[in-house]
């Protein structure tokens, strides 16, 4: 079973993001800000990321930035899911080693397709 | 006039003599977020608002929305993630991410509620369906409502006050025309058509 880490501060996202990976079969983690996510990613082996960007405590752009800096999470396939569609912060997430930036609102069937799509 | 706060030029705005202050006007399905001495208008029917500030920093705003699907909690389809039951969600994650991007802080954030009438005469009680989804969402995100005026049959215009959190709610009991309730029907239908075309997303 794949390992999904979810990183969002907003308790009703993580539960969506959770509840439309977990059925589709995916073992989901959820850590609600950088700091958190980073911490549990250290001591345990995730197939994908998918975080959020505006974050109280360490943000998802810096903690993808983090992450990328680790051995263990060069390829991980890291995608942002957020209310950001400016191209400024699209570029820094790109820069930072995001795989791909998905702007909410998203449906269930377009977030499974991509996480599909990164993470075989 | 202040600018306004990025992403927010669409959003009509006027000087309120009477006031003396800028005043930001919401439709259903919009929100507004300032720093700025400003107010925040909206006229709700069976639509609610909320109204989210930070109580330190004192920058905050008003969503106004409506929940096209009422079927959430049915027992056989668990947590339904489809777009239009999660409408609410996405309206209320909008407000309180930009008012965290903007410098707020969750741990300061304090909340009214207003709306949820029972205003739309051919449809199921849509304005109650809107009061609970907004106190459930709220209960989970561990945000405390301080103030709140909701249910009933009456429309209201509602003004926020985003810098000292104050708000001031005006019911309208009589009805000149039924443009509140052509406005919300517009809107509902809007909610259907705008799943078709959501979700942005790019692979790098």
């Amino acid at each position: 079973m794949k390992k999904i880490l979810a990183v969002d501060d907003s308790a009703s996202m993580r539960q969506m993001v959770s509840f439309t990976l977990k059925k589709a079969g995916f073992d989901v983690t959820e850590a609600k800000d950088g700091n958190e996510a980073l911490t549990i990613a250290k001591s345990n082996q995730f197939d994908a990321v998918i975080s959020d960007v505006n974050m109280p405590g360490m943000d998802g752009i810096t903690l993808i930035r983090e992450l990328r800096g680790l051995p263990d999470y060069k390829f991980t396939p890291m995608l942002m899911l957020t209310t950001e569609s400016g191209m400024d912060k699209k570029t820094e997430g790109k820069e930072a080693g995001a795989t791909g930036w998905i702007v909410k609102p998203f449906n269930p069937e377009q977030l499974l397709a991509v996480m599909n799509k990164v993470i075989r | 006039m202040q600018p306004t706060l990025n992403g927010f030029h669409n959003i009509k705005r006027y000087i309120d003599k009477h006031r003396r202050m800028v005043v930001a006007k919401i439709l259903p399905g919009e929100f507004y977020v300032t720093k700025e001495n400003e107010l925040v208008t909206t006229v709700l029917g069976s639509c609610i608002s909320a109204c989210i500030w930070d109580d330190i920093m004192g920058i905050g705003g008003m969503n106004h929305f409506m929940l096209p699907c009422q079927n959430k909690h049915s027992p056989d389809a668990g947590i339904d993630t489809s777009y239009a039951c999660r409408y609410g969600d996405w309206a209320m994650e909008y407000l309180i991410n930009e008012i965290l991007k903007n410098g707020g802080s969750r741990s300061n954030l304090r909340v009214k509620i207003f709306g949820g009438g029972k205003i739309l005469n051919a449809m199921t009680d849509i304005g109650n369906g809107n009061i609970q989804f907004a106190k459930e969402f709220l209960s989970k995100e561990q945000l405390s409502i301080v103030a709140e005026d909701i249910g009933g049959p009456w429309p209201r215009k509602v003004f926020f006050h985003p810098n000292s959190g104050k708000a001031q709610v005006k019911k309208l009991k009589s009805l000149h025309n039924d443009t509140i309730e052509r406005r919300e029907k517009e809107y509902m239908q809007n909610i259907e058509v705008e799943e078709k075309s959501s979700g942005d997303i790019e692979l790098f």
